[in-house]
């Protein structure tokens, strides 16, 4: 191998952080996966590995199917909601208003607050008697709208979602602005000459170059999806009853509250696997695309 | 020749075992008025007797305490372990003794003479083992039903008469007839708050139903006690406000204290409330024991204890022997809103509420553990326990509680270790 003094240095230069990332994040989720395959009960590690008898329990354990549903109506809901909503405000961003910036801060602040607070606002607001959502419903004669919220086990999952969506489409608006924005002025300036209206404009020129961005929103949303736990934590603890449980939530219960260490990381690797799923084909696919 | 003799016998005497630092580091939850002006006095009464040792006191601030177990888990299993740390008597302890933890303190017990004024079932909560682990700090009851006086006494209920589920539930329908919709507050946004009224209607069916229970022994889910406690709390749900699910264990209290609710089930940790609102106790607002638990006195307990291969070793003993002491009790108990556990507290020292449940206890037939606050049964069972009662307050269930309550006794009977005998 030829190592030049060029690449003695760049191997320098990144070797610290590679040492630290590789111990702190590799081999933390190699020794995660380990722990995973033992019988640690309580607070003296055990290391006498019995196989997978942890995921066997697993799969036998009713609140992880829950808990399973609950993270795959997560993705399934609030990855699109917040992604169109995200477009939506961007379109209406992108359409030279006055005041764009601030337009732009108000939008993007929610996802800039801590989760412990947003869920604490949230709990507020949700509360059915004093609230402030079913309140503004009283008053404006929309009685009807007004519902339990996180207290009714059958739509606190859905009110979770609605209150994630908020704090993220912030994010994915910024994304796509960036997005849209991105698209040579030279483009659209050619569409309009040959008489194209703004939707077709939308539709058959700016959308379909949104698929990289899109993209991007879209793992980065996906994995928040599967990792949620402070916000859920706080506004409803997994209650009422098991109804908002997510698999982050009951490796926090198992590991900490039961001293389950094994059952946890069971959990864990299992939670980690999924969000390899979602990653690494778009690590490829990015790949591919910087080498063309 | 002499001098170099002399010099190394000094730099020996100089490298033996430096003295520990004068500091004492406590975890503990108690960060909201009372409870904070509470462990305050304590660590007062402490620097009066030690003045040159610094106390780091280290809250961590969540109901019941669920925080804080998790950074104290981390910390002991990372080999860090502060100084002393709150905890609950009883099989909260378990995971710490199991490990190998904790130091076992009898000897200062027997110094302290602590088990002279102690109850017996006390006792028991604070040893593993047949050995002293831990020193009991207060006493806080947990089957007491808070009752608004005026709204009582607008619909002609005697609360003195509300000794049995029957008439308590009959009470609840006057008090609907008379336009109050919702006579009893609940709060579970917490969960934990569940578990409690449960384990006091358990407590309700007798204390050897009781004994069972904690010692792991209701194994099936049609057994006829336990399927009536939760036909009993079923039809407690009916009284309660609708939006429990919304409320935390302190806005359900504040709701009795305004008049909007009549009765509340909650540990005695709730007068604190009162006080802070200004009510007075006999005048405003009353207490009785839970239905069915008359003469019984539910445990709920905090206590320190010595971590294996503290800092400050010597401090942490010290730190002890000053919450077990009569000064200690009587300085932290009054602003707690819990007693003493010693049998020679001053009582001069408390409120109102705080005699009259200082002579129930002396008069107690019959003490428990409460399982919901960490001590009658296995951190594991209690936890899973909240989740479960959590759904049945939601779906109203019996029977698939009572299967899930079974399974999770079943799948932790190797915990059960302590045997208790309460009667």
């Amino acid at each position: 191998m030829d190592l030049t003094k060029d690449k003695m240095n760049t191997l320098l230069v990144f070797l610290p952080s590679l040492i630290l990332v590789g111990y702190f994040v590799y081999v933390s989720i190699g020794w995660n996966a380990v722990v995973s395959l033992s019988d640690w009960k309580g607070l003296r590690p055990s290391y006498n590995i019995v196989g997978v008898a942890q995921y066997v329990s697993l799969s036998h354990d009713p609140i992880f199917w829950i808990s399973l549903e609950n993270n795959l109506l997560l993705i399934s809901l609030f990855v699109p909601g917040s992604l169109f909503l995200g477009l939506f405000l961007a379109i209406l961003l992108n359409a030279k208003v006055r005041a764009e910036s601030t337009f732009r801060t108000i939008y993007l602040l929610p996802f800039a607050l801590s989760f412990v607070i947003t869920a604490a606002l949230w709990a507020w607001m949700y509360n059915p008697s004093i609230g402030v959502i079913n309140s503004l419903f009283e008053r404006t004669g929309l009685g009807f709208l007004k519902s339990g919220w996180t207290t009714d086990s059958s739509i606190a999952m859905y009110s979770i979602i609605l209150a994630l969506v908020w704090q993220f489409s912030g994010y994915t608006m910024l994304v796509f602005l960036a997005g849209i924005r991105s698209i040579p002025e030279s483009q659209i300036m050619a569409a309009r000459v040959d008489g194209a209206s703004s939707l077709d404009l939308y539709k058959r020129i700016i959308i379909p170059q949104l698929k990289f961005p899109a993209l991007a929103a879209f793992v980065v949303l996906m994995v928040f999806a599967l990792k949620a736990f402070d916000f859920i934590f706080i506004l409803t603890d997994g209650g009422p009853g098991y109804s908002t449980y997510v698999l982050p939530l009951m490796m926090y219960r198992e590991t900490f509250s039961m001293t389950h260490f094994a059952y946890g990381a069971a959990i864990a690797t299992l939670l980690f696997a999924v969000v390899m799923i979602v990653v690494v084909p778009y690590l490829y696919m990015s790949s591919r695309r910087a080498k063309e | 020749m002499t001098t170099t003799a002399t010099q190394t016998a000094t730099e020996t005497a100089t490298a033996a075992k430096p003295a520990e630092a004068k500091v004492l580091e406590i975890y503990h939850w108690w960060t909201s008025g009372g409870e904070k002006a509470a462990i305050d006095a304590l660590v007062k009464v402490f620097n009066q007797k030690y003045p040159d040792v610094a106390v780091l006191q280290s809250p961590v601030a969540g109901g019941a305490g669920g925080p804080m177990r998790a950074v104290m888990k981390s910390l002991v299993l990372a080999g860090e372990a502060p100084d002393a740390f709150q905890m609950h008597a009883g099989y909260e302890g378990k995971p710490y003794f199991d490990a190998g933890n904790l130091d076992q303190i009898s000897d200062l017990w027997t110094e302290q003479g602590f088990a002279a004024v102690i109850p017996k079932v006390v006792q028991d909560m604070v040893k593993f083992g047949g050995n002293y682990y831990s020193v009991p700090v207060n006493i806080h009851r947990v089957n007491v039903v808070w009752y608004n006086k005026a709204v009582l006494d607008a619909s002609g209920i005697d609360p003195a008469s509300l000794t049995i589920w029957d008439a308590f539930t009959a009470a609840c329908d006057k008090l609907v007839a008379a336009g109050k919709a919702h006579p009893v507050s609940v709060g579970d946004s917490g969960k934990w708050t569940d578990t409690h009224v449960l384990e006091q209607i358990i407590a309700g069916e007798g204390i050897d139903f009781y004994e069972d229970w904690v010692n792991g022994k209701v194994t099936s889910a049609t057994e006829p006690k336990l399927v009536h406690a939760l036909e009993t709390f079923k039809k407690y749900l009916g009284y309660v406000n609708p939006d429990h699910a919304a409320l935390t264990w302190d806005q359900a209290t504040a709701m009795v204290i305004k008049g909007d609710a009549a009765f509340n089930i909650m540990g005695d940790w709730a007068n604190g409330e009162f006080l802070v609102a200004k009510k007075i106790y006999g005048k405003d607002y009353g207490t009785l024991a839970t239905p069915g638990t008359a003469g019984m006195y539910g445990l709920c307990i905090d206590c320190f204890q010595h971590p294996k291969g503290v800092k400050h070793p010597q401090n942490s003993r010290n730190w002890l022997a000053v919450v077990g002491s009569k000064e200690g009790q009587d300085a932290f108990n009054p602003l707690k809103g819990s007693i003493s556990v010693r049998t020679d507290a001053d009582i001069t020292k408390y409120g109102p509420y705080q005699v009259a449940a200082i002579a129930d206890f002396k008069a107690a037939q019959y003490m428990y553990p409460s399982v919901t606050h960490g001590s009658g049964a296995p951190e594991a069972f209690a936890t899973k326990l909240n989740d479960i009662m959590s759904a049945f307050v939601d779906n109203k269930d019996v029977s698939a509680a009572a299967t899930a309550l079974t399974d999770a006794t079943k799948a932790a009977s190797a915990d059960y270790t302590t045997v208790w005998k309460l009667h």
